[in-house]
């Protein structure tokens, strides 16, 4: 005679059960593909061996992409057979592979956990992957040769930094974010105008070293070439640390700019179930924690509960947002070469 | 089936992998061509004309092509004024290290070209190795700019290819009679008349499949200009890569690929032309 306790735990039992197997039944190998370097180094540490070791039936090798237009070119030309099953990459180039049906739709009911992120992450990929970290523009800095330390986006100009100065230009996203600071910085807003910008950078043209720093601007100002650079708050910090405070990070008053990270559950992936828990987990509250304590972006969870110290060196610090320019990539896309054009004619050939 | 029938079946192998590594991914790259790139920068699958028309129309097209065609123009001169000599000595000398010297000469091929590069960096740039010999002289107060513009891809273009300029001017270099140049000798002119008027007449050829060669291999040079160039020089290779993995846009550099593969056929069967001619 079933009894009603064991009727009820068969009942619960039976619930539980399809999550029980998915659960169990994860198994095989994913592809994470995201940034090389010091970010692959610590997403690796920080989220994927813990999600490994959570799911040892999984094998996620991380597939170093090149830049994000790199990525989303690798992803565009396996779509028939698509070889990789997650993609980290900036906002603007995963919104390209989104409107190309290169990568997933996520819903809420399959992934409660979008429900967990701040609105601006949801925002940013719309119904595809979300945000999944958050970082913004910061000028990078030689705090022992360069006496006095800059202290503003104005400081750019300054007479002695005259071939001391490293920046990447447009196309590359900082010089796109430099653009918007600069515009603000004169009183302007990149969505009506860049001509103040303009004018302005022209000026600052025979100032600059290189318009494209390789391998990046960080390691230009260790190596002694240049002594300020545009770089990422994020990687900023993270070589501040590793080079004993030799690099310095400064978030301009004048403003700053987001840049963001979504991450992507690529369109015909070969094993899904195990893609899609890898991007749950990446968007985790322990995941969130562990890899902006470890590297600095701001976490898209909002739900995170990230050390104090820690926050305070991410774009989430109140410092940082309320420094931001509102900046939309999607519209930056639509004026991307018009910019880019403009860099070429009027301040890179003023550098000449 | 006779022998010399059975000859091409030696080519198959190649043959095959030409096709695969080569046409095929050709035939791909002309088809990107087609296709259009939308305002938000998806690219759209199309049979269209108008990725080529607008990227043809665009005045920035000429200006590449202009500054590709001046800076190979400039390195192969380079290199050739310094591969000329080089390459006459080794043909030349009777030294039983000539093997070694040749080897010398063409090692800097086996270098991958990014450590050269940064080669070329730690010489030529600001604290490098000549900015510091000609300030500790007291000849410049201030570093000269050497890296990071035009001067820095011209040196670095000039030396990467002059290893190839070499071999070259090696191979064309056997039409050279030292008998002709004695009989010049013997007839009372003096050494630079016998150059001017044996020697060098009869090396034109390889001249000019060297410079030929050289020509070609600047005109596609990518890790020169991007490194060396300091964002400031814009080429067709650095704007092909960087339409391709930065912006996206694979249509477009797909047209700029085509069009200077097309330019380097042409210029190639230009070079070979006037070699042929010239050997005559």
């Amino acid at each position: 005679m079933p009894t009603r306790r064991l009727i009820l735990q068969t009942g619960l039992a039976t619930i539980a059960m399809p999550a029980v197997l998915r659960a169990q039944s994860l198994s095989g190998q994913i592809t994470l593909m995201s940034y090389a370097g010091i970010f692959q180094d610590n997403y690796t540490k920080a989220v994927v061996e813990p999600f490994m070791a959570a799911n040892p039936g999984v094998k996620v090798n991380y597939a170093p992409g090149g830049t994000s237009a790199q990525m989303v070119g690798s992803v565009r030309a396996q779509k028939a057979d698509p070889q990789i099953d997650v993609v980290i990459m900036d906002v603007t180039t995963s919104s390209i592979g989104n409107l190309e049906g290169l990568f997933e739709k996520l819903t809420p009911a399959e992934f409660p956990v979008l429900e967990e992120l701040a609105p601006e992450a949801r925002a940013a990929g719309g119904e595809f992957g979300p945000a999944v970290t958050f970082d913004h523009l910061v000028l990078v800095y030689d705090t022992q040769n360069l006496k006095p330390a800059i202290t503003k986006l104005a400081d750019l100009w300054r007479p002695d930094l005259k071939g001391q100065i490293a920046l990447s230009a447009p196309p590359n996203i900082q010089g796109l974010a430099l653009t918007a600071m600069v515009e603000k910085m004169e009183g302007g807003d990149h969505r009506k105008s860049i001509d103040a910008a303009m004018k302005k950078l022209k000026e600052l043209a025979p100032s600059i070293n290189t318009f494209e720093p390789n391998p990046d601007g960080y390691s230009l100002i260790l190596n002694g070439v240049v002594k300020v650079a545009t770089g990422w708050n994020a990687r900023s910090q993270l070589y501040g640390d590793q080079s004993g405070g030799k690099i310095g990070t400064l978030l301009p008053p004048e403003g700053s700019v987001f840049q963001i990270n979504t991450i992507n559950l690529t369109a015909g992936s070969k094993n899904r179930a195990a893609a899609a828990a890898f991007v749950k987990h990446a968007l985790s509250q322990p995941a969130q924690k562990a890899f902006t304590e470890r590297m600095f972006y701001a976490p898209t969870n909002a739900k995170a509960q990230i050390d104090a110290k820690a926050l305070a060196r991410t774009a989430a610090a109140p410092e940082s947002r309320a420094n931001m320019i509102p900046v939309d990539w999607n519209d930056i896309l639509k004026v991307r070469d018009q910019w880019n054009n403009r860099w070429r004619r009027e301040v890179i050939s003023a550098a000449r | 089936m006779t022998g010399s029938r059975r000859l091409p079946l030696l080519l198959l192998p190649a043959g095959i992998f030409v096709l695969a590594v080569y046409v095929w991914p050709t035939l791909l790259l002309l088809r990107n061509a087609f296709n259009e790139v939308g305002p938000t920068g998806a690219m759209v699958e199309a049979w269209s004309l108008k990725t080529a028309t607008e990227t043809f129309a665009d005045g920035f097209t000429i200006e590449l092509t202009l500054n590709s065609l001046q800076l190979s123009l400039s390195a192969t001169a380079i290199a050739l004024a310094l591969s000329y000599p080089l390459s006459l000595f080794l043909f030349r000398t009777d030294s039983r290290f000539r093997g070694l010297l040749a080897v010398i000469a063409i090692l800097p091929m086996l270098i991958s070209g990014v450590v050269r590069v940064f080669g070329w960096l730690a010489i030529l740039g600001d604290r490098g190795l000549v900015n510091t010999l000609l300030q500790s002289l007291g000849l410049i107060s201030a570093p000269i700019k050497l890296v990071f513009n035009w001067t820095g891809v011209t040196i670095g273009l000039a030396e990467s290819i002059m290893p190839y300029m070499i071999l070259a001017l090696l191979a064309g270099f056997g039409q050279l009679d030292r008998t002709l140049e004695e009989a010049s000798r013997s007839l009372g002119a003096s050494p630079l008349r016998t150059f001017w008027r044996v020697t060098l007449p009869l090396s034109l050829p390889a001249i000019v499949l060297a410079a030929g060669l050289g020509f070609v291999l600047s005109m596609s040079a990518y890790i020169t200009p991007k490194l060396l160039g300091g964002g400031r020089v814009f080429v067709l290779a650095t704007e092909i890569f960087e339409q391709a993995t930065t912006n996206t846009n694979w249509p477009v550099a797909a047209v700029l690929a085509i069009y200077t593969l097309g330019l380097l056929l042409l210029l190639l069967v230009v070079s070979n032309l006037l070699a042929r001619g010239l050997k005559r």
